[in-house]
């Protein structure tokens, strides 16, 4: 049953919102435990296809659920942890929102309907807004009434798209299912105006949740507020769901011919998004926000990626797990340094290595690895997008594309250091470092590094068959 | 002879022109309300051309509760909890606004007729007009207002606009219930968490004025 | 000019201006029914008439000619716009191709004189009360012309005679009724602000500071008011009358059913001010251009319509 991993999140979900403090924290890591064996099953093929209207099992879904999956049951063992030091009297609330989430997310990466992929990503929105207005503070106001608003708004537009597409399939008078498996069959009987229309109403309206410039606003503000598992959330596996609803609808323009269009309209999304980072990462002060706008800046490399196409795909689709990993770490090493100092002021957060030695070291190495240092498995998808962009003869494009990333290393190296080896104003510790809020960041970067020694077959397998459908090859 | 389904378009356009010069934010609540309804009853009427089915007057029951009843009725509290009950300085003001409306509706009349939509019927051009009028003017009420509520009835005028613009153009999406349904589910929670953040948002400003929100920039 | 001096289009004529004022209690009367009172008699508007025409006028020593030629013009034009019109139907006395534009430009006229006859007297208040009166008639104007020019984009005419007599009339149950829906909302509004009804002015405020209209005529008295007041009468009738035409139909064949069912509507028309003046406040004053100009709106979007899909 495909439709378990995202019932059984919403059920357990609802669950924890009436249940006690301490069995809904065992309910929690369970269900996000259990979400990881019902991912693995179905990565694996385990279960029986499945034939329903609405759902289907495609690779890139499946690359993306089984990322968020992962990413999950660590973030829920860190909220554990982390709701017991900021004693949150709504930790039920936060909790079953967070298994909400997930619901609305897995949903997204299973979803084949085009209008149940809009009804899932819109759900995203609506579950993770109690996450960021938690602490009722006057600035977490109004980052969720920019995200819910902005979101809305944008994911608007985008059903606006689907009724284009779906439109331009009544005209060619086509009667096949609504769902991006049925339209691809016969992608290139569509009438090509009004899926091209379709296409940049999408972008513009999923691109809005997938944090690409310049529809980005509501991004560093929501990432920045909210707290820090929910950070990590947001910005590990709910960039990554958007991304999946852009890239559908990539696949359907590659199939109806019109590829060159859509990779165009990406790879202008993603170095504009690329642009807007590096611009204002420069000056931060805040180091939520610093990671913030790398996300935006990753999504825009992810963006470029794929239109690039080739080797470039892959390189994307590379990026995604490992910015995933990285990106994830890194907010569960911010919450860790906000719990210790207590702000998220940059200035006021000097020798991390001294005083919080083990969140100074993830804090540092993740760094290391979103700039895409090597051993960490950004440096090899970074490098893959650069070689499939030369491959392709793209050299205004990867000029562009290299700048920004020197330009946003510059940036954020000097804050970083700055955070990490200077030194400390004080040796107030406002909560003490404990492994069990060290150890999943670490791991999470562990693993980003076990990736680029080892990439399992089966991953590799999977991501060849996502990109294979864009025309996308490690060989090519 | 006369159709019906012009007739409620007129009116849509009626309570979008009307939403555009309104102040009071009440007034606006019982406009979406009726605007709501209106919206409801296209499809039900563009449909009873080819014979009223059960599912469809369900369907019309249904949308009727949530966009005339519910979404309102949830406004309609929001508004009796805020201090402020009318617009104060709006950014870009009534007349501007009326006129900006006027312009969208000349625009949506150019795209309509742009588009060479020769194999729809007749009345679908003017729904279609309608349609790209009231989200346009929904996106003037986001933009142009400062009051959340006001902008969260801006959102939902959009959405009536692009539910409309489903309507004439995707015909399957009237045959598949389960999906219609979930937008429907969508919709409703998204202006629930809407409330809900208004809420918050009154209780920590004494206001929901947007302009009063600005700690967050770079 | 068509000079049909038949009967029937005569005997409408004076059926009309001879009730113009009993409807004008039909406002009153249902204001009282909403106030919970029993109200003034049916008649009243006849006999404030008769007391007016009674009395003698009283002439401030700093008025011109121009004050005593104020309301006849008002009246004139007012009666004139009668002789037009045609009631339930009918065909009415005059009629000639494009006599719309001069019906309405009459109107101005009228407006143009009493305007005059209000700076005549030099009272700070009568002036307010004219530019009041001259900027908000201006905007209703243009939501007038604009209809014009939608009933000749849908009939190619320019004459009362066309619009609501013969078989192909205009109104609500044609093809293009979603049109002729929003200018009936447009002439109600129009109707509120050319007769100084609530929510635009307040005909029975107390506070010149408040008045449009009223304002205007503060200093005359006797038959001259009397003048006035049955020129606003039949103003008010005439826009009812133009309505109820939109509303109904009339070319059942039945002309005493036409002019039966004539009646009820423009009774209810006259019901429905009265309910406006009963359950709505006046607006403030800025916020008056703002509601005429809603009404511009509506039928500048008719008319959008119309050059685009009735061709």
């Amino acid at each position: 049953m495909l439709q378990l991993v995202f019932l059984i999140p919403i059920i357990a979900g609802i669950a924890v919102f009436f249940l006690p403090v301490k069995i809904g924290r065992l309910a929690f890591i369970a269900t996000a435990l259990f979400h990881l064996f019902v991912t693995a099953l179905e990565w694996f093929h385990v279960t029986e296809p499945l034939h329903s209207k609405y759902f289907s099992n495609t690779p890139e879904g499946m690359l993306v659920l089984a990322i968020m999956s992962f990413l999950f049951l660590f973030i829920s063992i860190y909220t554990v942890f982390y709701m017991a030091e900021v004693e949150m009297t709504k930790e039920p609330i936060f909790n079953g929102s967070m298994l909400l989430f997930l619901g609305a997310m897995s949903m997204v990466a299973i979803a084949d309907h085009i209008i149940m992929l809009w009804v899932a990503i819109e759900a995203t929105t609506l579950m993770s807004a109690p996450l960021i207005f938690v602490h009722r503070s006057k600035a977490s106001l109004e980052a969720t009434w920019k995200y819910v608003l902005i979101c809305s708004v944008g994911i608007a537009l985008a059903l606006l798209g689907c009724f284009f597409i779906i439109f331009s399939m009544e005209t060619s008078d086509l009667h096949v299912p609504i769902s991006f498996s049925s339209l691809n069959g016969v992608a290139a009987q569509l009438n090509h105006v009004w899926l091209k229309a379709g296409f940049i109403f999408i972008v513009i309206g999923y691109g809005t949740k997938m944090g690409l410039a310049p529809m980005h606003t509501w991004l560093p503000d929501a990432h920045s507020e909210a707290p820090s598992p929910a950070s990590a959330l947001l910005s590990g596996a709910l960039l990554n769901c958007a991304f999946l609803g852009v890239y559908r609808c990539h696949q359907l323009m590659f199939n109806a011919g019109l590829g060159d269009y859509s990779s165009n309209v990406l790879i202008a999304f993603g170095l504009a998004s690329m642009l807007v980072s590096a611009v204002f990462i420069l000056n931060q002060t805040d180091y939520k926000r610093m990671l913030a706008y790398s996300s935006i800046e990753n999504m825009g490399i992810i963006a470029v990626g794929i239109g690039i196409g080739g080797l470039a795909a892959f390189g994307a689709m590379l990026h995604m797990i490992h910015h995933s990993l990285v990106k994830s770490s890194l907010f569960l090493s911010a919450g860790n340094i906000l719990l210790g100092y207590g702000t998220k002021s940059i200035d006021k957060t000097r020798g991390m290595l001294r005083l919080f030695p083990k969140t100074g070291i993830t804090f540092f190495a993740g760094f290391a690895g979103i700039s895409g240092f090597p051993p960490f498995g950004l440096f090899v998808s970074e490098l893959l997008i650069i070689l499939g962009a030369i491959k392709a003869g793209r050299y205004v494009v990867i000029t562009i594309f290299i700048f920004s990333l020197i330009l946003i290393f510059a940036g954020a190296s000097r804050l970083v250091l700055q955070m990490v080896f200077s030194e400390p104003e004080n040796d107030d510790k406002l909560v003490p470092e404990r492994w069990t809020r060290a150890l999943p960041p670490i791991i999470l970067l562990l693993t980003s590094l076990a990736l680029v020694i080892w990439l399992p077959d089966s991953l590799y397998q999977t991501i060849q068959n996502a990109i294979s459908s864009i025309g996308g090859t490690v060989n090519g | 002879m006369i159709h019906i389904s012009n007739i409620l378009l007129a009116l849509i356009l009626l309570s979008v022109l009307l939403s555009l010069r309104s102040n009071r934010l009440m007034a606006l609540v019982k406009l979406m309300a009726f605007q709501g309804v209106v919206v409801s009853a296209v499809p039900l009427v563009l449909e009873t051309a080819h014979g009223v089915n059960f599912n469809l007057v369900m369907f019309f029951l249904l949308l009727v509760l949530v966009k005339g009843i519910l979404i309102p009725g949830l406004m309609y509290r929001a508004v009796k909890w805020v201090v402020v009950d009318r617009e104060v300085e709006p950014i870009i003001g009534y007349h501007a606004s009326l006129f900006a409306g006027l312009i969208m509706i000349v625009f949506s009349v150019y795209v309509t007729n742009q588009l060479q939509l020769a194999m729809l019927p007749e009345n679908h051009k003017l729904l279609l007009v309608a349609a790209i009028t009231t989200m346009g003017a929904g996106l003037i009420l986001l933009m142009a207002r400062r009051k959340a509520i006001t902008q969260v009835i801006g959102y939902l005028m959009m959405e009536n606009g692009i539910y409309l613009i489903g309507t004439a153009l995707a015909k399957q999406m009237h045959t598949q219930y389960v999906v219609e349904f979930a937008v429907l589910l969508d919709l409703l929670v998204a202006v629930l968490v809407m409330g809900i953040v208004l809420n918050d948002i009154n209780h920590t400003f004494d206001d929901v004025d947007t302009a009063l929100m600005g700690q967050l920039k770079d | 000019m068509d000079f049909t001096f038949s009967s029937v289009s005569f005997l409408s004529f004076l059926a009309a201006f001879a009730l113009a004022p009993l409807f004008m209690g039909v406002i009153l009367k249902v204001k009282a029914f909403f106030g919970g009172k029993q109200g003034p008699p049916w008649l009243i508007k006849y006999y404030t008439l008769i007391k007016l025409l009674r009395k003698g006028s009283v002439y401030s020593t700093s008025t011109t000619f121009v004050f005593k030629l104020g309301p006849i013009i008002s009246f004139v034009t007012a009666f004139m716009l009668l002789l037009f019109f045609p009631f339930a139907g009918l065909s009415p006395v005059l009629s000639f191709h494009g006599d719309v534009v001069m019906l309405f430009y009459l109107l101005g006229l009228g407006r143009f004189f009493t305007v005059l006859a209000a700076l005549d007297t030099a009272s700070p208040f009568e002036g307010m009360g004219a530019a009041r009166e001259v900027f908000f008639s201006a905007l209703a104007e243009a939501t007038i012309f604009v209809i014009l020019a939608l009933f000749f984009r849908l009939t190619g005419s320019l004459s009362f005679v066309e619009y609501f007599t013969g078989a192909q009339t205009v109104n609500l149950w044609s093809e293009s009724a979603a049109l002729i829906l929003l200018v009936v909302i447009a002439l109600f509004i129009v109707l509120l602000t050319e007769n100084s009804r609530v929510p635009v002015d307040d005909p029975a405020t107390h506070l010149e500071l408040t008045m449009i209209h009223e304002v205007m005529i503060l200093d005359h008295s006797g038959p001259d008011l009397a003048l006035i007041e049955m020129g606003a009468f039949c103003k008010m009738l005439f826009y009812s009358a133009f309505i109820s035409c939109l509303l109904f139909p009339f070319h059942t064949g039945t002309p005493f059913f036409n002019v039966i069912v004539f009646s009820l509507i423009m009774t209810l028309i006259y019901a429905g001010v009265g309910l406006v003046e009963s359950i709505t406040a006046r607006y403030k004053m800025d916020m008056v251009p703002n509601f005429i100009l809603t009404s511009f709106a509506l039928v500048f979007f008719a008319t959008i319509l119309t050059m685009e899909f009735v061709q």
